[in-house]
């Protein structure tokens, strides 16, 4: 396992050796890791068992091997498994809506399902979540007549209602306009103080601008774990530009000042340039595709 | 990407200027694609049910009196009719709002590649009631056909009036509940579900007839997409502001 | 947007305090998740539709109160007649139970909502739980109908508790029904298409009763079609086994519906699954241990109620339908009213008063002797054959005596004014019947003289309808024909004033109730035009 970065002293999410599989597709292979409070990016190209990872940490499907504790608890038992769900909100790849339903209705039933059962405690919660969303004024409308990025919102505030310790987001962001975006990376900011955060995306900028640690997987393994700085650092004089688009590059495209970008081992007395992460990410898949 | 290239400008667009021999190929071209979307699922399991009900005429101990063949072939066209109410469920509702082929040609499709299996549905349910237990078997037809066409009318109402792309559940339980109640709770006066041998048959039939017929109008005047937003703006099926 | 997604994380918050295990706070929130999905219910179409509907129709008939013999209810029908009603919501609440049981999964909201606290099992519970309010609306609108009926002053005999609770207990099996449906059959479809599927098969049951009785009573509610009421001990309907049936099957097809929604897919349920293997245990769905007993114990319920409900009728029960049928004198109460007696059952004693009310105006107009004649009126049934089978009474060969049905209002006072009319004319009922000459005349005029409007009277006991022509008149045991010169007659005497008839008929009394004396003869005494062909018209058949 390729473990650079410093893994956090009070895991409140750990798994060991997990492993899943779809007939011979190995969508989990010897998954590890370890997740602190803050907000953790899940990086990964499509089918590379980022949401499966997901699915598996939040008790959606069991796993054939392997082991993990949610906060402390074991979802291998009935008990562990149910206080894990107590502890934990998801928001699922595609999220479903009963279109029929106000956007309070909604949420006010993922409450009760959540099992907060004091009918004006769990309204006042309720209605605080969409005022977090930015919901308040639209929690009468019915959800289909919403637009998809408020959809996506309500979704969100499914998922932290009841205030939940461990938040799976599994690429939260898709679909939603910039401005839809930088809202979104606020609410998720500001939940991951105080809370574990597992964000899955394809979005580097999203990592980049939100998440203190990074994971990346590839082939339903774990290619790196560490902060956003020390995934960035992997690409280190690794990047350089020049006129032309260099052969020997991994990656490289023509800019908007019209030099090129190469990625990969420069030439001798190439300029190099400062590595960002999604640059540290590309090689880290390039690095797996070798190794595999 | 060579996937995205444009035509050259001199070739002609396919759907430019359909004359009549352009729509004939695009039915022929269509046939195929629109028979795989079709909700065969309901309709096999409607149509088996109704084959079910009408063997269940042989189930008689004492032989099937005409009467209760006709309990049956009307129950049978019920089921029936169920499974075709799922007929104009879409999935792909939304990505083919917007092609140029009109929803009346689509829609018309679907009914007319439905309808050899209805007919033929039908002289099997008839040849499962035994011989002597057959009611007139052209009135029946009528009832049958209307009741079908009332389901097909119920679909292309539910798709008018919702955005749903499959509206077929909400369709069959109207349907369902109209055909339970309107038997029970039709005023005496009106005449639509006769018992057999009874002097108002012909009358009755003659409003069966009607019956089918305003099905009809209906299914079309559903059908055919509406250009502009009715007045009042009853339609839901219409864009939000 | 506010910046502030969640409240400091030291405030306890409903689901992250893990001490919150208690069973009693799980199931208030199944409880709270019944409730949404009852509104939810409701807010559907179809329930919303029918319930509306259901409610009016009661209304209407408690308003307008109900029919011909709707102001003299009997009550050990009236509990049996609330049953039927309530099948239209209760198929509705069934299609749209299912269609709420498979919400989650036809929107995709199934992945979500499976991580939730609440298992799966326990959301069925509450669906299961949503439709218990539509049973308690049922049991309101039945305690309307039958309270309504039993106010009214002409209200006798008793209602079975058992009989009232079977449209509430319907409308929840079908409801549960729906539940498990959804579970079994996830798919659109099998709900509306299990509606058709089990009418016809109720029609098979019911079509092929006639020697496998018992196969009748395994659907929910059991009509008859029952031609006259009898007195409650006669009924013989093992309505308390059915009830039980009806509750051990809803437990049942509850538990089934709750085993069946823990694991959701039929490879699941068989083991194939890939959970089946996984060294990571899933850890059992709910208490199945507990539900399984529970749906032991409702099997052995349901099947204790279909094995009660079977066994037919007893032999003390048919020795006293045959009393009450040939020696109903032995079960009657006898009250005197004025000179006449009244001996009926003792549920209908209190409708003595409206028979003598009848008596009194129809002997008001009798001349001779017949003024005075002291009559018995016997209330009879003829239950030898069962509740469905409709027998005739015989006419009654003793002299003076009138016999009355269990059935009062409508028509059947009128009836019963020709059935005493004919005895005080012809001095019994076996002789009445016979009648086919002039006295048909006379009788006739007693019978509807006096009632508020006799040509519609006439219209009314007359069975085709008519005022002219020939036809029969109902009576309470054998029906008189009527000849039409003697409808002509009888419909020239009703339309003049009646106090100039009265003195004819009682000056012509002993010649107007003489057999010899024809159609003719009596149009003449009573100075009515002789309509003509009267004379061959008064052949009696033999």
């Amino acid at each position: 396992m390729t473990s650079l970065g410093t893994t956090p002293s009070v895991p409140s999410v750990s798994a060991a050796g997990l492993c899943l599989s779809y007939g011979s597709t190995r969508a989990l292979d010897d998954v590890s890791l370890r997740l602190g409070h803050g907000v953790t990016g899940l990086l990964g190209p499509n089918g590379a068992g980022k949401t499966t990872l997901l699915r598996v940490l939040a008790t959606a499907v069991p796993a054939d091997r392997g082991a993990f504790t949610v906060l402390g608890h074991d979802p291998g038992t009935a008990r562990g498994r149910h206080d894990v769900r107590r502890a934990l909100g998801y928001l699922p790849q595609t999220p479903g809506f009963h279109p029929d339903f106000t956007a309070f209705a909604f949420v006010d039933y993922v409450a009760i399902l959540k099992e907060m059962t004091d009918r004006s405690a769990r309204h006042r919660e309720v209605r605080r979540v969409l005022d977090a969303v930015g919901l308040s004024d639209v929690r009468g409308k019915r959800i289909k007549r919403l637009s998809g990025g408020m959809r996506q919102r309500v979704a969100l505030a499914a998922a932290l209602v009841g205030d939940p310790g461990f938040l799976v987001l599994d690429e939260p962001t898709v679909g939603l306009d910039p401005e839809q975006r930088m809202r979104f990376r606020e609410l998720i900011a500001t939940a991951g103080e105080g809370r574990t955060v597992l964000l899955s995306t394809h979005q580097t900028e999203d990592v980049a601008m939100l998440c203190n640690r990074v994971i990346v997987m590839a082939g339903g393994r774990v290619r790196f774990e560490g902060t956003p700085a020390e995934l960035s650092a992997r690409a280190a004089g690794r990047v350089w530009s020049s006129t032309q688009r260099h052969p020997g590059a991994k990656a490289g495209w023509r800019t908007g000042t019209g030099a090129f970008r190469n990625v990969g081992d420069p030439p001798d007395g190439a300029s190099l340039v400062e590595p960002t992460l999604e640059d540290g990410y590309l090689l880290t898949l390039d690095a797996s595709e070798v190794a595999a | 990407m060579r996937g995205v290239t444009r035509p050259a400008a001199d070739e002609p667009l396919p759907a430019a200027g359909l004359g009549r021999h352009a729509v004939g190929g695009l039915v022929r071209a269509l046939v195929l694609p629109v028979a795989r979307g079709l909700p065969w699922r309901p309709l096999a399991a409607g149509g088996t049910l109704g084959l079910l009900i009408a063997a269940g005429t042989r189930l008689h101990s004492d032989g099937v009196q005409p009467w209760l063949a006709l309990l049956h072939l009307r129950a049978a066209a019920l089921a029936f009719g169920l499974g075709l109410a799922f007929l104009l469920d879409d999935p792909a509702r939304h990505t083919t709002a917007t092609v140029p082929v009109r929803r009346l040609l689509r829609a018309g499709l679907r009914v007319a590649l439905v309808a050899p299996v209805a007919v033929a549905w039908w002289g099997a349910a008839v040849l499962l009631v035994p011989a002597e237990g057959r009611p007139p078997l052209g009135d029946v037809t009528l009832e049958v056909a209307a009741t079908a066409v009332l389901a097909l009318a119920a679909a292309a109402a539910a798709v008018r009036l919702w955005e749903e792309p499959e509206p077929g559940q909400a369709t069959a339980a109207v349907v369902l509940v109209t055909g339970v109640a309107a038997p029970l709770l039709m005023p005496g006066r009106w005449t639509l579900f006769v018992r057999l041998g009874v002097d108002r048959w012909d009358e009755a039939h003659r409003a069966w007839a009607w019956v089918l017929a305003g099905a009809v109008l209906v299914w079309v005047a559903c059908t055919v997409e509406p250009v502009r937003r009715p007045l009042g703006g009853w339609s839901r099926s219409s864009p939000r502001p | 947007m506010s910046s502030t997604v969640s409240s400091p994380r030291t405030k306890a918050l409903p689901t992250s305090t893990p001490a919150g295990e208690s069973p009693r706070r799980r199931l208030r929130a199944v409880l709270a998740l019944a409730r949404v999905e009852a509104r939810e219910l409701l807010l559907q179409i179809p329930v919303f539709v029918v319930l509306c509907v259901y409610v009016a129709y009661v209304g209407w008939e408690l308003w307008t109160g109900g029919g011909e013999d709707g102001a003299y209810p009997v009550l050990q029908d009236v509990d049996r007649a609330t049953q039927p009603e309530s099948l239209f919501l209760g198929v509705a609440v069934l299609v749209c139970v299912n269609r709420a049981v498979l919400r989650s999964r036809r929107r995709g909201t199934d992945g979500h909502f499976d991580v939730l606290v609440m298992e799966p099992w326990r959301r069925t519970v509450a669906h299961l739980l949503s439709v218990v309010p539509f049973a308690l609306a049922t049991a309101l609108v039945v305690a309307a109908q039958f309270t309504g009926a039993a106010l009214k002053p002409g209200a006798v005999g008793t209602g079975s508790f058992s009989e009232l609770a079977v449209a509430p207990l319907a409308v929840l099996l079908l409801g549960v029904l729906g539940v498990l449906i959804a579970r079994l059959v996830p798919s659109a479809f099998g709900a509306p298409l299990f509606v058709v599927g089990g009418y016809i098969a109720v029609v098979l049951l019911l079509s092929s009763s006639e020697d496998t009785p018992w196969l009748r009573w395994l659907t929910p509610f059991v009509d008859e079609f029952q031609a006259d009421p009898l007195p409650s001990d006669l009924l013989g309907r093992p309505a308390a086994w059915h009830a039980l049936y009806l509750v051990g099957l809803i437990v049942l097809v509850s538990c089934a519906a709750v085993l069946c929604g823990g694991r959701r897919t039929l490879p699941a349920a068989l083991g194939l699954a890939r959970a089946a293997r996984n060294p990571v245990a899933w850890p059992a769905v709910g208490p199945a241990r507990l539900v399984k007993a529970v749906a032991l114990g409702a099997a052995v319920l349901t099947l204790a109620g279909a094995v009660g409900q079977s066994r037919g009728d007893s032999p003390a029960l048919l020795a006293a339908r045959k009393q009450a049928s040939v020696a109903p004198e032995k079960d009657h109460t006898c009250v005197p009213h004025g000179r006449s007696t009244y001996c009926a059952f003792p549920e209908w004693t209190g409708r003595t008063e409206d028979w003598a009310a009848v008596v009194r105006r129809v002997q008001s107009l009798a001349g001779g002797a017949a003024g005075g004649t002291k009559l018995t009126v016997r209330q009879r049934v003829d239950a030898r054959y069962g509740l469905s089978a409709s027998a005739t009474l015989e006419p009654s060969s003793t002299h003076g005596q009138v016999t009355v049905g269990t059935r009062w209002g409508g028509n059947r006072v009128p009836e019963f004014s020709v059935g005493v009319a004919s005895v005080l004319v012809a001095g019994n009922e076996e002789a009445a019947a016979a009648m086919c000459d002039g006295r048909v005349v006379t009788v006739m005029w007693l019978a509807l003289a006096t009632t508020s409007d006799p040509m519609a009277s006439l219209r009314d006991v007359r069975i085709d309808d008519s005022v002219s022509g020939s036809a029969i008149v109902l009576a309470p045991t054998h029906p008189l024909e009527m000849t039409a010169a003697q409808t002509t007659v009888v419909r020239e005497l009703l339309q003049r004033p009646r106090y100039g008839v009265t003195a004819k008929v009682k000056a012509h009394w002993t010649e107007l109730t003489s057999p010899k004396t024809s159609t003719a003869r009596a149009a003449e005494l009573l100075d009515v035009p002789v309509p003509k062909g009267s004379e061959k018209e008064d052949k009696c058949e033999e």
